[in-house]
């Protein structure tokens, strides 16, 4: 969404429409996840009046999408591609496969056994 | 410590020693009545560029010099590079440090925990180890293109290899030391993590005892907020604690319908 994005890009690596798109909603979810916390508590806390925490199931269903973590999905730095990445280096696997036969991620050889 | 790991030392040193082997071998080979003239004598003159092949004349300065260094042996700390690592002798055995030495490639890791040994034989730290740990392997399989064709496909590997260094009743401040040296002088392509125990006397419970009311009565404050109440008191104080946190009328959706 234009009224989170950055005015300046504040990204390095492979950019992209789509990579942009998830930093922008890493950025908004960490921004308001202690707001998201609060309201959770208090929905389910139930020695807090029925009112305040019925208004806060309303406050939380309010809120933005991009203040949920469950948007987030993690990209390949290296491509954008948001299928086959690999954790442990953040990247998908066809720039995994390329780098390491090229010798770029340390340790990561050829296997056989 | 340093010293001990200088190129250039080392290089110069090993060059010697293989000049004084070969030449005893000429001599051998050549002519029992020369090995009475000593073998270094023939060492020095191949050290020696312009007297190579000619009779030696009399002494110079950097003939001098290598007949020294021939006779006299190498500072024992430099010996010591060539030997076994010594070691300590712990008198308790009580762990103090744990340190896991993590690398990709073997002479790495080898190289690091060896000089680890060695710095901690002369900061006096008995030390037991270096265990080999179990390899970390990690595999990963793709396939070879970057769309479809999923038969054909190729696995990587990654070996982490890891070696344990524990320290034995040592000296806490040096056993900091000890960490502080690794740290200064890490190696390329070596992690290092480390696990330290400080011990203390039996009094430590008597100087909890003694703190423990002051501590008590500052976290009376927040203890009193923890945990669910019973009975009314909680429900008496929620408009209090929810004070700031109620939601604002005019957000909530229903008000804006009714207001339209």
């Amino acid at each position: 969404m234009s009224l989170f994005r950055s005015k300046r890009l504040d990204i390095g690596g492979f950019i992209n429409a789509r990579v942009i798109r998830d930093h922008t909603k890493r950025k908004v979810f960490e921004q308001h996840e202690p707001e998201r916390q609060a309201l959770r508590y208090i929905i389910r806390n139930t020695s807090l009046p029925q009112r305040a925490r019925a208004q806060a199931q309303l406050q939380l269903s309010h809120m933005h999408a991009y203040t949920r973590s469950t948007q987030i999905k993690n990209r390949c730095v290296a491509g954008g591609i948001a299928r086959g990445v690999v954790r442990d280096f953040r990247i998908a696997r066809y720039q995994f496969r390329q780098q390491a036969l090229a010798g770029e991620l340390p340790g990561v050889r050829k296997a056989s056994w | 410590m340093s010293l001990l790991f200088n190129p250039h030392l080392l290089a110069k040193f090993g060059k010697q020693s293989l000049y004084a082997v070969s030449a005893r071998s000429i001599t051998t080979t050549r002519n029992p009545d020369i090995v009475a003239k000593s073998s270094s004598n023939v060492s020095r003159s191949i050290n020696e560029r312009p007297a190579f092949l000619t009779e030696p004349e009399p002494r110079n300065w950097g003939e001098r010099l290598d007949s020294i260094n021939h006779k006299t042996r190498l500072p024992r700390s430099v010996q010591a590079v060539y030997l076994r690592p010594l070691r300590r002798k712990a008198e308790y055995g009580l762990p103090v440090c744990d340190l896991q030495l993590r690398s990709y490639s073997v002479r790495n890791v080898e190289l690091f925990a060896d000089f680890a040994v060695r710095a901690a034989y002369y900061l006096k730290l008995p030390i037991s180890g270096p265990v080999p740990l179990p390899r970390i392997i990690e595999r990963w399989t793709f396939p070879r293109s970057n769309f479809v064709h999923k038969k054909s496909q190729e696995n990587f590997e990654r070996i982490t290899l890891r070696r344990l260094i524990q320290i034995k009743d040592g000296n806490p401040q040096s056993v900091q030391t000890w960490l502080a040296f690794l740290r200064k002088h890490a190696f390329y392509g070596v992690g290092m993590k480390s696990n330290v125990w400080e011990h203390e006397s039996l009094d430590v419970i008597k100087n909890l005892d003694d703190t423990a009311p002051g501590v008590e009565s500052s976290l009376k404050v927040h203890l009193s907020q923890f945990g669910q109440q019973r009975g009314g008191r909680a429900q008496s104080s929620i408009s209090g604690l929810l004070g700031d946190i109620q939601p604002t009328k005019n957000r909530s959706p229903l008000n804006d319908v009714r207001k339209g």
